[in-house]
């Protein structure tokens, strides 16, 4: 169910929401809402990915906030030309795999 | 070591690279059923072609399911279900190597001395080990950068290792 709520916006931006919401003939509040979630969506992923690149979180860790799997998890760190938060110092200290 | 335990991130990228059937008939795969299902559920299956690949190969025992048991240890850092049953899984069953494609769980596996590797190293041992060509082990090794999305600097690395190896054996062979 939503709920209301109340936010402080510049009035430079809501006068540009009002003119698109006008000429394209959408209904402001559903529009709003869209670009909320849209913008929320996004930051949140952006956010985990910073974490990720930092060490702080592990691939499954993103996976799981985000629902995604860790296929899809690979294909969007192609997209956002991330790497892997594998370190060279991790390369030099690994085993062989003849023990 | 002729054990070693993966994770989600090593199983995929081993698929990706073409080598996970390579590493099965070398070595005794083992697997937590959380990694399994992180990689292979059915949902995933359908979805994926190198996830049917990991399914098939745990269908017919060339991965093995295990679970690490009840006994809990701290770590020193949070990490999901699969990876943190995974690092369970080696200290528990022993001779084992960890294999992932993780920051998080090196640093874990670090803290836990438990022998880790990561996939680039694993295709230079292959080579080394004369298991695969020079020509495959370099094509995996650019699939693991362009598609597995390791570092320029560790796909380097790995190159240069390779070279070093081919090189060596090359002068092995050239001596009487």
């Amino acid at each position: 169910m939503a709920k209301p709520t109340t936010i402080r916006i510049p009035e430079d931006l809501l006068k540009e929401i009002d003119k698109l919401v006008q000429e394209l003939q959408l209904d402001r509040s559903t529009y709003l809402r869209e670009v909320l979630m849209k913008g929320f969506s996004l930051d949140k992923q952006d956010r985990l990915f910073k974490g990720y690149a930092a060490g702080e979180l592990s691939m499954l860790e993103v996976c799981q906030k985000l629902s995604w799997s860790p296929w899809e998890f690979l294909s969007e760190l192609k997209a956002r030309n991330l790497h892997l938060n594998v370190e060279l110092e991790d390369w030099l200290d690994a085993a062989d795999l003849t023990g | 070591m002729e054990r070693i335990i993966a994770d989600s991130s090593a199983l995929i990228l081993l698929s990706k690279c073409s080598l996970l059937e390579v590493i099965c008939d070398l070595f005794e795969v083992v697997v937590p059923t959380s990694v399994a299902n992180e990689v292979a559920s059915d949902d995933l299956v359908s979805k994926y072609p190198d996830a049917a690949l990991i399914a098939n190969l745990i269908s017919k025992e060339l991965i093995r399911t295990q679970n690490p048991g009840t006994a809990r240890f701290q770590l020193p850092l949070s990490l999901h279900r699969g990876e943190e049953d995974g690092l369970r899984l080696a200290l528990e069953l022993g001779n084992a190597i960890f294999a992932t494609d993780n920051g998080k769980a090196i640093r874990a596996a670090k803290f836990l001395n438990i022998p880790f590797i990561i996939t680039p190293k694993m295709v230079v041992d292959l080579f080394r080990l004369e298991r695969i060509t020079f020509v495959n082990a370099r094509q995996s090794i650019e699939k693991l950068g362009k598609i597995g999305r390791y570092s320029p600097e560790i796909i380097a690395e790995s190159v240069l290792s390779l070279m070093e190896v081919k090189n060596g054996k090359a002068h092995n062979h050239k001596d009487p």
